[in-house]
C-alpha cells in the first residue's frame, strides 16, 4: 500500500510540475481560495444522501443486523429487535447502533456482507473496483481501519463462511467462479480452491450460502455467460493479458446451483433449480433456513422473496413466496435468517428499508418490523456506481445505468 | 454491484430524485458493467452492452420494466469479448463497441441482430489498444477517437484490422493519468470524462499474479482527481484540454459517465465517488448552439 501511495504522489508531483509550464488551460490544483475558471459548480445533482441497503446479515446471538451500503460507502449496524420500533414503526428513519464509514475504512462499492458471531467480525465484499474483502470488528464505528483486508478477483459479490471448513467463499461475477480462502486470510493470498468450469454451470454468480448441516453450498446465478470458461483476463479490470479468442456469449436462464461444500474445480452441481416454473428473476442474495429446511432467495427482478425446499431441483415452483403491496418488498438485494426469532430479513434496494418477516410467511403479508435508513417515502435514485450516461433528446431525459 | 438496470430521469431532476421509469428485470437481458450507453435519435432506440454475456442490446427508447430488447447482438461470430462500452455513428449508421479485455473495437451495422459478424474490427499489437472504454466518431473528418488506458488514440473511422493509430493525445499536459472513461463528440471536439481513478487488480482470471505483494490502495482515493476535458479531435501529442470542468466547486472527484445536451448548453457527468449524476450549464462549450432561454433568463423546461 505504501509503495502504491508513494508512486501516486510521484505521479502527482510530476503532473503538477509539467502543468506549471502551460499556457493553454490545463489541469492544475489552485492554491487560492478563489475558484479557478474551470471549477464550475453544477446546476443540478441527482444523488441519494441516505444509506442504500445492498447486502444484509443477522447475528441473532449478539442481537445485531448489519447492512452493506454502497451508496454512502458504509456498513450500518442496527439492534435487530429494537431498530424497527418507536419512531421507525411510524415511518421515521431508524437509529443505527453504529455506522462504519470514511477513507480509512476501505469501504467502497460493497455488495455481500456476512457476520461471524463467534469472532464478532463483519465481512463485506468490495465489488467495484476496489477488489477486496474488508473485515471489521463488531465494535468498529466511524472512520476506522479494518482489522483485515484481503485482495480478491474483480467483481466479488457474495460471501459465505464455514467454521467447519474454516474457509470463506466468494462469488466472482465476470469470472463465473466461486473462490475459497482460508478464513484467516489477510492481505494478498492465493485462494485455497475454486469452483469454476463448464460443468459447474456458474453464470454471473451472486449470492451464496454455506449449509454446514448438510455440507452443501448454494449459489444464485443471473445467467449471463461469456460462452467459454477460461482463467485469464481481468474482466473489466486492467489486464496484462489479451483475450482475443472468440467467446460466444449466452443469456441463460437464472438458477440456484447447489454444490457439495467440498467441491472444487469443474465440479457438477448436486442439484440445479432452473426453469420457467421457478419464477427466478435476477436472484441476488440467498440464505439457508434450517428451521424450514429451505432456500430463501431475494428475487430482485419481480420484487419478491422465493422459498424453495432445500432438496428441490429442476424446473420446480417455489414452496411459497412473499410478494405484493403489503410486503413492502422493493427490488430486494439480500436475505438473512434469524434462527432465534424465526425471521427472514430482506434488504430493499428500491426503498431505504430492511424488512423482517416471520420465516413461515407467505403471500402478501406485512413485515413484522421495518428498519429505515431514511424517512418512509423518501425517493431513491438507486445508483450503483453509474459509469455511463446518455441523453434522450426526444424525451428530454437522462438515462443512467448501474 | 447492485441492481442491473437503466434508470430514466427527467432532465431537470435534482437531489434525491426517483427515476420516472426503469428498464430492469430478467427479460431485459441486462447485466452489470455498463460502461457505455447510447441514444439513437434517428431510430429512437437505446444501445447498451452486456459485458458479462458478450452481448449488445438494443431497446426501444421508451422501454419500461422487464422488457425484452428489440435486438440482441450475441454469439461467436460477433467476436465480442466483455464489451464494456458502445457508441453510435449516426451518419454512417453504425454501432461501435469497446471489447475491453479483447482489446478490440467491433463495428456493427446499427440494425445488426443475433450472431452477426462485425463489419470492421480494429485489433492487434499495432493498434496499441489496451483498456479501451470510450469511443467517439467524427463523421466529417472520418476519425475515430478512443479512450484507451491512459490516453486518447485517434484512428481513421474506416480503419480495419491491425492498424496503428494516426494520432495520440497523451502526456502530462493532458491531465489524463488512468482509465479515461466515457467520451462524446460534438462538432470537431472530443468531450471526455477523465476518471483518473487508479484501478489495480492482482488477479489474472482468478489466479493471483506472481508479482502481487500488497493490497492496492482504494482506487477512489487516488489524490489525482479526475475532470471533464475537451480537445479538438485533430489535436495530437501532449496537449492540454481546450476547456474543462474540474475542482472542488464542481463536485467532480473521479468522473466516469458523460452525456451532452448542446440544445440547452448542458453537460452531464456521473461520478463514482458521489454515486450521483451532476449537470453543468456550460453553453460556452457549444459555441454554435444557443441554449433555449426564456425572457427571464432562465433555461426553458
Amino acid at each position: 500500500m505504501i509503495k502504491k501511495l508513494a508512486a501516486g504522489r510521484v505521479l502527482r508531483v510530476a503532473l503538477l510540475a509539467a502543468l506549471a509550464t502551460l499556457g493553454r488551460a490545463a489541469p492544475r490544483e489552485s492554491k487560492s481560495s478563489k475558484p479557478s475558471p474551470e471549477d464550475i459548480p453544477p446546476i443540478r445533482m441527482i444523488a441519494d444522501p441516505y444509506p442504500a441497503f445492498n447486502g444484509i446479515a443477522v447475528d441473532a446471538a449478539n442481537g445485531i443486523v448489519a447492512m452493506s451500503d454502497p451508496n454512502r460507502k458504509s456498513v450500518v449496524l442496527y439492534d435487530r429487535a429494537r431498530a424497527g420500533q418507536g419512531g421507525a414503526s411510524r415511518g421515521d428513519a431508524s437509529v443505527p447502533l453504529r455506522q462504519i464509514m470514511g477513507p480509512d475504512s476501505f469501504l467502497g462499492m460493497i455488495a455481500g456482507i456476512i457476520l461471524d458471531p463467534r469472532r464478532q467480525e463483519i465481512y463485506t465484499a468490495n465489488n467495484d473496483i476496489e477488489d477486496t474483502v474488508v473485515v471489521m470488528p463488531y465494535g468498529a464505528s466511524g472512520n476506522v481501519k479494518p482489522a483485515r483486508v484481503f485482495s480478491v478477483p474483480h467483481q466479488a459479490w457474495g460471501l459465505a463462511l464455514s467454521d467447519v471448513a474454516d474457509q470463506i467463499a466468494v462469488t466472482v461475477e465476470v469470472q463465473n467462479t466461486l473462490v475459497f480462502y482460508r478464513r484467516q486470510v489477510k492481505g494478498v493470498e492465493a485462494p485455497v480452491r475454486i469452483i469454476r468450469g463448464a460443468d459447474t454451470g456458474l453464470a454471473d454468480p451472486h449470492g451464496v450460502y454455506w449449509d454446514e448441516a448438510h455440507n452443501e453450498i448454494g449459489v444464485a446465478n443471473h445467467g449471463n455467460f461469456r460462452g467459454i470458461v477460461k482463467n485469464r483476463g481481468g474482466g473489466c479490470a486492467p489486464s496484462l493479458v489479451v483475450e482475443n479468442e472468440a467467446e460466444a456469449g449466452e443469456s441463460r436462464p437464472p438458477s440456484i446451483r447447489i454444490f457439495a461444500a467440498t467441491a472444487r474445480n469443474n465440479a457438477k452441481p448436486l442439484r440445479v433449480i432452473q426453469g420457467s416454473r421457478t419464477g427466478l428473476d435476477w436472484p441476488m442474495g440467498v440464505a439457508y433456513d434450517p428451521q424450514h429446511d429451505a432456500i430463501v432467495v431475494a428475487n430482485n427482478g419481480d420484487s419478491s422473496v422465493l422459498i424453495f425446499g432445500r432438496t428441490s431441483g429442476g424446473d420446480v415452483a417455489p414452496l411459497r413466496s412473499i410478494r405484493g403491496g403489503r410486503t413492502g418488498i422493493s427490488r430486494p438485494m439480500g436475505v438473512a435468517i434469524d434462527t432465534l426469532k424465526g425471521e427472514i430479513w430482506v434488504s430493499n434496494w428500491g426503498d431505504h428499508s430492511a424488512l423482517a418477516f416471520d420465516s413461515g410467511a407467505r403471500g402478501n403479508v406485512a413485515p413484522k418490523r421495518t428498519i429505515r435508513s431514511a424517512p418512509a417515502g423518501t425517493p431513491t435514485p438507486g445508483f450503483g456506481n453509474p459509469m455511463a450516461l446518455a441523453y434522450d433528446s426526444k424525451r428530454d431525459e437522462l438515462l443512467v445505468p448501474n | 454491484m447492485t441492481q442491473p438496470r437503466i434508470a430514466v430521469f427527467a432532465r431537470l431532476a435534482n437531489g434525491d430524485a426517483a427515476p420516472t421509469r426503469l428498464i430492469t428485470g430478467q427479460n431485459t437481458l441486462l447485466g452489470r458493467t455498463i460502461h457505455g450507453l447510447a441514444y439513437n435519435p434517428t431510430r429512437d432506440e437505446i444501445v447498451v452492452p452486456n459485458a458479462l454475456a458478450d452481448a449488445v442490446l438494443v431497446f426501444r427508447a421508451a422501454a419500461a420494466g422487464s422488457e425484452h430488447p428489440l435486438r440482441v447482438i450475441e454469439g461467436p461470430h460477433t467476436l465480442l469479448v466483455t464489451p464494456h462500452a458502445v457508441s453510435l455513428d449516426l451518419r454512417n449508421q453504425e454501432i461501435l463497441v469497446a471489447s475491453l479485455t479483447g482489446r478490440r473495437i467491433n463495428v456493427f451495422r446499427w440494425d445488426a441482430n443475433g450472431d452477426a459478424a462485425p463489419v470492421r474490427l480494429i485489433e492487434g499489437p499495432k493498434t496499441e489498444l489496451g483498456h479501451v472504454v470510450g469511443l467517439a466518431v467524427d463523421p466529417e473528418r472520418n476519425l475515430l477517437a478512443v479512450a484507451n488506458t491512459h490516453e486518447i488514440l485517434i484512428f481513421n473511422r474506416t480503419d480495419n484490422g491491425d492498424v496503428a493509430p494516426r494520432g495520440r493525445i497523451a502526456g502530462p499536459k493532458t491531465g489524463i493519468t488512468d482509465e479515461p472513461w466515457q467520451m462524446e463528440f460534438y462538432k470537431g471536439r472530443i468531450f471526455l470524462a477523465a476518471s483518473n481513478h487508479f484501478h489495480q487488480n492482482l488477479y489474472d482470471g482468478v489466479t493471483l499474479r506472481p508479482d502481487a505483494t500488497d493490497v492496492p490502495d482504494d482506487p477512489w482515493l487516488n489524490p489525482i482527481l479526475g475532470f471533464m476535458g475537451i480537445w479538438n479531435i485533430t489535436d495530437n501529442g501532449d496537449v492540454a484540454p481546450l476547456a474543462m470542468i474540474r475542482g472542488p466547486f464542481s463536485g467532480l472527484i473521479h468522473p466516469v459517465g458523460l452525456a451532452l445536451n448542446p440544445k440547452d448548453g448542458e453537460v452531464y457527468v456521473s461520478d463514482s465517488v458521489k454515486n450521483g449524476v451532476l449537470g453543468f450549464l456550460v453553453p460556452q462549450f457549444f459555441p454554435q448552439e444557443k441554449p433555449n432561454v426564456n425572457s427571464d433568463g432562465r433555461q426553458s423546461k
